[in-house]
């Protein structure tokens, strides 16, 4: 056990760390140029195994297809490094006045290791777009869908049964929660062309029987996933609906089949239900409301200067009602929640938040903090030291 | 008491990694399927552009499906200027139409669209031939274009005059690729109202002005 603790403390074990994190940084750098910066982080930095692959754009390819290197991945090397400062905590390092400063530094970065495993682990981010002079009480995610069965037939509120894309494979079933209805997937597709049958296009034969597939004939070709930053993957599936008695119908669901459409209804006996795909959504006991849009430029340029967003926070309880001024590295802190200036469309009309969750968000600050004492400390005595020499000479 | 100390922090160190392991494992779980109520709330009741333009009184209803975007990409597309001829009767602008306009006479009647799409929309050939489908005639080839089209120059750019003659109705119209998009001008008609319109065709096509912030 002895062994095993002096290899995990060992100093040389922090080299190789430390250079493995290097060239993990370099190939995942070359990396996020072919698969986008969502996909090279979730590949190389929150994995244990890393394998980079020999790009298919470069010169050589048909000669170097083939070349696959390995390399230790973001979760293993981050893991290993603090363990690795830990044990020489625990084997190495006494507590006294001379190494506080050290240990100031030392615990800082502990701290910045473990808050950035809580932010990967906790952290949730989705986006907001309000019109000016309207008001939006739910945000959402860039990338994960949901399947909603919404019941609209009470007077005060609405009830949205929520189903995880992740529960739609092929040919299984899963429950609707406090519904007496049942989904079983068809088929699902992450990404897909949508539309009317065309020359040229290789459709799936559609087995819906109800709803905007069979009104409108719409047709579904599947794609490739995208990974690029401003591309949306247009999630489709076929879903059928079975209510205690059997099958209700099978209904083609996709996030392009939005808002502009007609509702697809679901209906049992004298409950009917709207069934649609879209970006998951999360719902907040407040709303934000857009009060103005502003989008100052250089004067006589086109070159942006500022955007800034003047919101009305009205919550359910009208104690916590906030007025702020949301612009860049200006967010809105609310409940928890981090509202930053992301983006704008509609010629102006329309302003984009990004929402962010992130309990920790915190910790980098403070680890931040003492890293910063830490150094101060230790170099502070050091040139206290030197200057006493000095004066005694 | 160094051993001491020694043996109290060597405990500790297996403790902590199982609270990171825990961590990490924390985020693992398996989403579910939850229910939960939100205030009412307001479909937005935008009519598909579809549907508003069947019940618009002053628009006649368009034949083609709308699909998911189309809407958007005519609203983004540039705004288009022209001078309306003598005789035509200027319609509202509707759906994905950046103009709409119409032609009677007691020979019948005409009506005159301007439509926009990203891109080339399957290319020249593909179109003509869909427009003489509209009109009754056979698909042509390649070869024949000519025999039907001309170089035709609108809002300063190199477009294609297209003259259908069919039995019963007949296409005079455009297609001009502007900037990565494809402008379709079309008259669409009775024969007679529409030839003897071509004229008037024309001098619309001349006074169409394109938004052009390439130039």
């Amino acid at each position: 056990m002895k062994v095993l603790l002096q290899f995990f403390a060992s100093l040389r074990l922090t080299v190789v760390l430390l250079a493995l994190s290097m060239v993990l940084i370099f190939f995942g750098t070359l990396a996020q140029v072919e698969t986008g910066i969502w996909k090279t982080q979730k590949d190389y930095f929150e994995s244990v195994l890393a394998i980079w692959a020999y790009p298919e754009a470069w010169i050589a390819y048909d000669q170097l297809y083939w070349l696959r290197i390995p390399m230790p991945g973001g979760y293993l090397l981050g893991g290993m490094l603090l363990i690795n400062l830990v044990a020489a905590h625990v084997t190495r390092f006494t507590l006294n006045a001379k190494k506080a400063g050290i240990f100031l530094i030392h615990i800082g970065l502990i701290l910045l290791l473990i808050s950035e495993l809580l932010t990967d682990v906790l952290s949730e981010e989705s986006q907001m777009p309000v019109d000016e002079g309207a008001s939006s009480n739910y945000s959402q995610e860039y990338r994960d869908n949901e399947l909603v069965l919404i019941d609209r037939m009470h007077a005060d509120f609405d009830t949205v049964h929520s189903i995880p894309i992740a529960l739609l494979k092929s040919g299984k079933t899963v429950a609707v929660p406090e519904s007496p209805l049942t989904i079983r997937t068809v088929s699902y597709y992450p990404n897909a062309q949508i539309g009317r049958a065309q020359e040229g296009a290789a459709p799936v034969e559609s087995p819906a029987n109800q709803g905007v597939a069979v009104k409108m004939n719409v047709v579904v070709t599947p794609t490739a996933v995208t990974y690029a930053e401003n591309q949306i993957n247009t999630a489709t599936a076929y879903v059928e609906v079975l209510g205690p008695e059997g099958s209700l119908g099978i209904w083609l669901v996709s996030n392009v089949i939005d808002d502009r459409f007609p509702p697809q209804m679901v209906t049992l006996g004298e409950q009917s239900w709207e069934i649609a795909l879209r970006l998951k959504r999360h719902y907040y006991p407040f709303a934000v409301e857009l009060v103005d849009f502003s989008h100052e430029k250089y004067p006589g340029t086109e070159i942006p200067f500022n955007y800034s967003s003047e919101v009305m926070v009205r919550h359910s309880d009208t104690s916590k009602n906030q007025k702020a001024l949301i612009y860049m590295n200006h967010p809105l802190r609310y409940e928890g929640l981090t509202f930053y200036q992301a983006s704008f469309a509609n010629d102006d009309r329309t302003s984009i938040f990004q929402v962010v969750r992130n309990p920790g968000w915190i910790l980098p600050y403070v680890s931040v903090l003492l890293m910063g004492v830490g150094m101060l400390v230790q170099f502070g005595m050091h040139f206290f030291k030197f200057l006493k020499k000095r004066a005694t000479v | 008491m160094i051993s001491r100390i020694y043996h109290h922090n060597f405990q500790r160190l297996p403790l902590i990694l199982v609270g990171i392991a825990a961590l990490y494992l924390s985020g693992c779980d398996q989403a579910q399927p939850v229910t939960y109520q939100i205030p009412k709330e307001q479909r937005a009741d935008t009519i598909p552009p579809m549907a508003a333009a069947t019940t618009s009184e002053t628009s006649p209803p368009s034949k083609m499906n709308v699909l998911p975007g189309m809407q958007q990409a005519a609203n983004a597309a540039g705004e288009v200027n022209f001078t309306t001829p003598e005789g035509w009767e200027k319609l509202a602008a509707s759906g994905i139409r950046k103009a709409n306009l119409k032609v009677t006479a007691n020979t019948g009647s005409a009506e005159i669209t301007i439509l926009t799409f990203p891109g080339d929309v399957g290319g020249r050939l593909a179109n003509i031939n869909r427009w003489r489908g509209q009109v009754g005639l056979e698909a042509a080839t390649a070869e024949d274009l000519p025999d039907f089209t001309t170089g035709y120059a609108i809002s300063g750019h190199r477009g294609l005059y297209v003259r259908l003659e069919g039995q019963t109705q007949s296409i005079l119209g455009a297609l001009l690729p502007f900037h990565g998009s494809t402008w379709f001008v079309k008259m669409l008609g009775d024969t007679p109202t529409v030839l003897a319109n071509e004229a008037a065709m024309k001098q619309f096509l001349d006074s169409i002005q394109l938004e052009d912030h390439a130039h």
